[in-house]
């Protein structure tokens, strides 16, 4: 079985007489010559392969009026059927197969959860149909903490047991600094998976989920990107439109700010509607859960109230400020407009109550549109509306502007392992399967996986086959969130920042411990955790990961003179 | 009378169960002591017996910690009622059914069929069963204070939460008394309750003076098990409250599970561990002391 692995054979030692010394500079010259005639010949076929689809119409137009047809012969573009992304994986991996570096018949392996076996086995299916000289095998994991695990015992015993590991952006730091995630930036230049361009994942999110300190290190499989999702019936209801304006003396309308999602929560919680199966309808719910999801509620409001996670030049905590009271001070008055299994229940609860017709404002992952207009068990299917995610008005540069960004919690990306046997065919199966033809395809086949390049919201070749998966008035609403979309903690110790985070949001709501405690509970136990890896390692990475927050956010840094 | 093997044989015959003791048990548990006196991570990028060395520095640091004291008072809190709790009712349900009856053995067999099934499975159907239209508010307490019963939300409140977890328990686990319980008093000599019931002894004094001494030594012993046992509790914690509300159910494994897991702090997890241990250890050389030695 042969290894990518150069072979560590000791060099000989060069000492040449001046007749050797001739005879090898002349060989040179003579390859030299031999290779430049040969790559000039060779050229065009290589343009061609690479760029036909990009070029075709400006080559007819100057063969008609310019020039006879060329005495080239024309080209056969193999795979015409794939997008270059896909075919560039296709065309590599055969490459790889054709100098011997990976075997006919090698096995690539994949860690995953469960939940993304469809679409996993939808992309080997089409990967089969091309390259049925490399296997591909899943290892499927019950839950996400179990794929978290399996992949540090692999960073710490180094078995070489998965070529792939499919992750939650938030453990990218983590697995970098354990040194499981392969840099593959030369992969990336090498093959092109073309992340600038019409065809590139949405900004910012293609940088902050596959970068890790100016590096990168993982191909994105997914967007995770929260939205307000909201009962557009009840919104719409000319009855409710006239008491809400009587009550509150502003239009009922789909929230822009927070304030106004606690007048609307309130407005409709008081009403005691009744759900179809009978529960009550609330107002709002949104993630206080105490398993890993509370975070994600507080830090999208913190952060759009211009509060900074860590201070920029002293890694300092700077969550007990007046922008994390505030978090909390929004939090606590929705409270009684969230159904109260809101404080306790998993996070599954938030989509079983409002497929239900259980609550009118929520927010969650694009699964859960997926679910409302799809489940046979949905009585909104109709009447559900996806818009951005509230904000915060803030006064920036003496006007007064709603900051709004969007949470994307997890977000799965995919990793090579430093451990792999066949890292660069590895990273080919990536880039294959994420291509914007194949990887349409493979998010279309199942739910765990959502859309992420530009293309899929905009060309009229892929919008279609989005719009019929999702609707598409989501599209157009997701696309704008994902533009202000946000990264998780991409640092290392990510999952242990944010589960501190999550612990202390859902004390706070339960009741148990007060916003203030909190506060200075998570700062003092964010600061530990810093302390623990090491305080100019964790500022690098922050420094690194802050650039890449969406403009609204470093705008209000930059107003509050939290960043330069 | 026969000749003893001379020494070199005896060392050898005994060669691989030493081999595989020490392979299983103790080489690991070195480790263990060793991860506990340095500072390591995976996420250190070292590997861990290259791992700078801490002294105590991680012992010193539970000592601190807040959430770990409250996990392991918590945790003996928790022990301190199932076990009893536990107790008494097997011990009345096997005093029951010394009497002979028609079904006692489907009884017998249905009374311990929550042994036989996996403790999230329980852990799951005991969520279920305390939600506020589950079948707990919605049957049972709906009966007795009304449609009131409908607003309890169990899992809010940290004592409710910290009761869901004992009944989830104790459910599963009566049983393990009951069938220690049961075996014990089926075995008392039928002549020891007859003679004194021919002395005119009344029921209760044939329990108390004679059932109940016999069998002590079986109810020290299931008192230790199932006080071991019970020390580790996770399941239920981790599927029917995950800790929550915020850490007020957390129990010890639960969070050295999460040092650990999730958050990579092997080290500080090990010296915890150790800590743990420690103190089971102690209270375990006690307890067998004090229940069994006395005899």
């Amino acid at each position: 079985m042969g290894g990518e692995k150069a072979s560590s054979e000791k060099p000989k030692k060069f000492d040449p007489d001046r007749r050797q010394f001739v005879i090898t500079i002349g060989s040179a010259i003579v390859a030299l010559g031999i290779g430049y005639a040969l790559g000039y010949l060779t050229k065009p076929v290589e343009r061609i392969t690479t760029t036909v689809t990009k070029t075709v119409t400006q080559t007819v137009t100057q063969t008609v009026t310019a020039a006879p047809p060329s005495p080239t012969p024309t080209p056969v573009l193999e795979y015409p059927e794939l997008s270059d992304v896909a075919r560039r994986a296709v065309l590599g991996v055969k490459k790889l197969i054709a100098d011997g570096v990976v075997p006919k018949g090698a096995t690539l392996r994949i860690l995953h959860v469960a939940g993304s076996k469809a679409q996993l086995e939808k992309a080997i299916e089409l990967w089969s149909k091309y390259v049925p000289e490399i296997k591909v095998e899943l290892i499927t994991m019950g839950t996400e903490p179990d794929v978290y695990t399996k992949a540090m015992s692999e960073a710490v015993t180094k078995t070489g047991a998965y070529d792939i590991v499919t992750i939650f952006s938030t453990w990218l730091g983590d697995l970098v600094e354990a040194g499981l995630a392969k840099d593959i930036t030369v992969y990336f230049s090498k093959y092109d998976p073309e992340y600038v361009g019409p065809n590139a994942p949405i900004e910012p999110l293609g940088s902050y989920t596959t970068l890790y300190k100016g590096k990168r290190y993982a191909l994105t499989l997914d967007s995770d990107v929260f939205t307000l999702t909201y009962r557009k019936d009840l919104l719409n209801d000319p009855k409710y439109k006239e008491e809400f304006k009587a009550t509150y003396g502003y239009d009922l309308k789909v929230p822009d700010t927070w304030e106004e999602v606690i007048n609307i929560a309130e407005f409709f919680t008081n009403k005691k509607l009744t759900s179809p199966r009978g529960g009550r309808v609330w107002g709002a719910y949104f993630y206080v859960e105490p398993a890993f999801a509370a975070y994600i509620s507080w830090t999208n409001i913190f952060l759009e109230a211009g509060g900074i996670l860590f201070d920029l030049e002293t890694m300092d905590p700077k969550v007990d400020s007046p922008e994390g009271r505030y978090a909390f001070d929004i939090l606590l008055k929705l409270k009684p407009f969230m159904p109260p299994e809101a404080i306790s229940a998993a996070w599954a609860d938030l989509y079983d109550k409002y497929i239900h017709g259980e609550s009118v404002l929520t927010a969650a992952w694009p699964s859960l549109t997926k679910m409302a207009i799809s489940s046979p068990d949905s009585v909104v299917k109709e009447v559900t509306g996806t818009a951005l995610m509230p904000g915060v008005k803030l006064e920036i540069g003496g006007k007064p502007t709603i900051i709004r960004a969007s949470p994307n919690p997890v977000n799965w990306v995919g990793i090579v392992s430093n451990y792999s046997k066949y890292p660069e065919a590895s990273y080919l199966f990536l880039q294959f399967m994420t291509a914007p033809d194949i990887g349409l395809e493979v998010i279309l086949s199942g739910v765990i996986l959502d859309l992420f390049r530009e293309s899929w919201f905009k060309d009229p070749k892929y919008r279609p086959k989005a719009a019929a998966g999702y609707g598409a008035e989501f599209l157009d609403a997701y696309l704008e969130s994902i533009k202000i979309s946000y990264p998780d903690f991409i640092i290392r110790g990510g999952p242990e920042y944010a589960s501190k985070l999550t612990t202390a949001v859902n004390a706070v709501m339960a009741g148990t411990m007060d916003p203030k405690t909190a506060l200075s509970t998570v700062a003092a136990e964010w600061d530990s955790i810093t302390k623990k890896y090491g305080r100019d390692a964790q500022l690098e990475a922050w420094r690194a990961l802050a650039q890449l927050f969406p403009e609204p956010i470093k705008m209000a840094w930059k107003a509050k003179g939290y960043m330069k | 009378m026969p000749e003893k093997p001379p020494r070199p044989i005896k060392i050898l015959s005994s060669l691989p169960l030493n081999l595989l003791l020490n392979g299983v048990l103790i080489i690991p548990f070195i480790i263990m002591i060793y991860l506990a006196l340095v500072k390591w991570s995976p996420l250190v990028g070292v590997n861990w017996w290259n791992a700078p060395f801490g002294g105590v520095v991680n012992f010193q640091r539970a000592l601190s910690d807040s959430r770990f004291i409250e996990a392991l008072g918590r945790t003996a809190l928790f022990v301190a009622i199932v076990v009893p709790l536990e107790l008494l009712i097997g011990l009345l349900l096997a005093y029951i059914l010394q009497k002979p009856f028609r079904g006692k053995r489907f009884v017998i067999s249905l009374l311990i069929y929550p042994l036989m099934l996996p403790p999230v499975v329980v852990a799951t159907v005991f969520y279920l069963f305390f939600q506020p239209y589950g079948p707990v508010n919605n049957i049972f307490l709906q009966y007795v204070i009304g449609p009131r019963a409908l607003n309890i939300y169990w899992f809010l409140d940290p004592t409710l939460a910290f009761i869901t977890i004992i009944v989830a328990d104790t459910w599963q686990w009566t049983p393990f008394m009951f069938l220690i319980m049961y075996s014990g008093l089926s075995a008392v000599p039928k002549r020891l309750i007859e003679a004194a019931e021919v002395l005119g002894a009344s029921e209760w004094t044939i329990f108390w003076k004679v059932r109940l001494p016999l069998i002590k030594p079986l109810i020290s012993v299931a008192v230790i098990l199932r006080s071991l046992e019970a020390f580790k509790v996770f399941d239920y914690v981790y599927v029917m409250t995950g800790g929550g509300p915020g850490t007020s159910t957390e129990s010890i494994s639960l969070y050295i599970y999460r040092l650990a897991i999730l958050y990579s702090d092997i080290s500080y997890a090990a010296a915890v561990s150790l800590i743990v241990l420690a103190i089971i250890f102690i209270v375990s050389y006690f307890a067998v002391k004090i229940l069994v030695g006395r005899r």
